[in-house]
């Protein structure tokens, strides 16, 4: 807690914390109860963070992609059971249970939301961005994808379907995207870094 | 059954690449992320499945539809704790007065 005072504002302003707000307190408070009680360890949360923040993230899902996209006998397996299909590669966990991979075509462009609240395939993406969360993704994806999509940099043309795909507390999705053109002679690992995280939640191509 | 933060996912290091480098940055201030962890670990010294919080988090929206996302995240996650006895309703009323005593 900062211990900052009314008379100390002139030469220290720009080095005061920000400002807290409600939720932070509160959230603070809980989290130094539960330290207190022996709950959770001290350490366990900031090691949970750093672990999601630099651990797990996109470039699991990216492995995952470029696998498929140059052994069609994974790409099978990816596509009938990707929780399976994953682990091959080592990944899993929370939120990655019951992963369903879908599959971006000439004719065909899949991309997924979750309308209730968050739910999103950590494994292979790691947390979800910001905007992925937000009520206006959540609503409009499932209202007008074709116009979000564009707003959001991808102007697909009328010609392809958009397939919108909705995760649950249940399901996970992921979009296996299409590979680019002209990526014939490329390694799976430099496969691996044309795939972002957008290609894979289907608001980007690769 | 746990997160599994060690064992496996710590193997994955070397060219592997921090989730910031393919967008924005995940949590908007620390204190997001610390309550990330929390639940993760109040779900982990449970025992329970993720989705025992993602339900909660479920409800938690749409009590509050407009309420930023971590207000919500912070309920579930104090619901969660109440539900399963970690916490009481009373402590948790108690701290809570603390907290806000102290903004300004």
């Amino acid at each position: 807690m900062s211990d900052h005072h009314d008379d100390d504002h002139h030469d220290d302003d720009h080095h005061r914390p920000e400002p807290v707000s409600p939720v932070e307190a509160r959230a603070r408070a809980l989290e130094a109860l539960l330290e207190d009680k022996g709950f959770l360890q001290p350490g366990f949360v900031d090691a949970v963070v750093s672990t999601y923040e630099n651990d797990i993230g996109p470039m699991n899902g990216a492995r995952v992609v470029a696998r498929a996209w140059v052994d069609p006998a994974y790409r099978t397996r990816l596509l009938a059971d990707g929780t399976a299909a994953i682990a091959e590669l080592g990944f899993g966990g929370p939120e990655g249970r019951h992963l369903v991979v879908v599959e971006n075509t000439p004719g065909v462009h899949n991309v997924v939301v979750c309308t209730l609240c968050s739910c999103y395939p950590w494994a292979v993406l790691g947390l979800p961005p910001t905007w992925y969360k937000s009520p206006p993704y959540r609503a409009r994806m499932v209202r007008e994808p074709r116009l979000l999509l564009r707003e959001m940099g991808l102007d697909l043309p009328e010609s392809v379907e958009i397939r919108v795909w909705d995760s649950s507390a249940e399901i996970r999705y992921m979009v296996l995207p299409e590979r680019p053109a002209g990526s014939g002679g490329q390694s799976e690992d430099e496969l691996a870094r044309l795939v972002s995280r957008d290609a894979m939640i289907g608001t980007a191509r690769p | 059954m746990s997160i599994r933060v060690g064992a496996d996912v710590s193997a994955m290091t070397g060219e592997a690449a921090p989730p910031r480098r393919n967008g924005e940055l995940v949590f908007e201030a620390p204190w997001q992320g610390r309550a990330f962890g929390m639940a993760v670990g109040a779900v982990e010294r449970l025992g329970l499945e993720w989705s025992a919080f993602q339900q909660r988090l479920i409800a938690a929206i749409a009590a509050q539809p407009e309420a930023p996302y971590y207000d919500c995240w912070v309920a579930a996650l104090e619901q969660l704790l109440l539900d399963h006895g970690v916490i009481q309703r009373e402590e948790l009323d108690t701290v809570q007065r603390a907290a806000r005593a102290l903004l300004p």
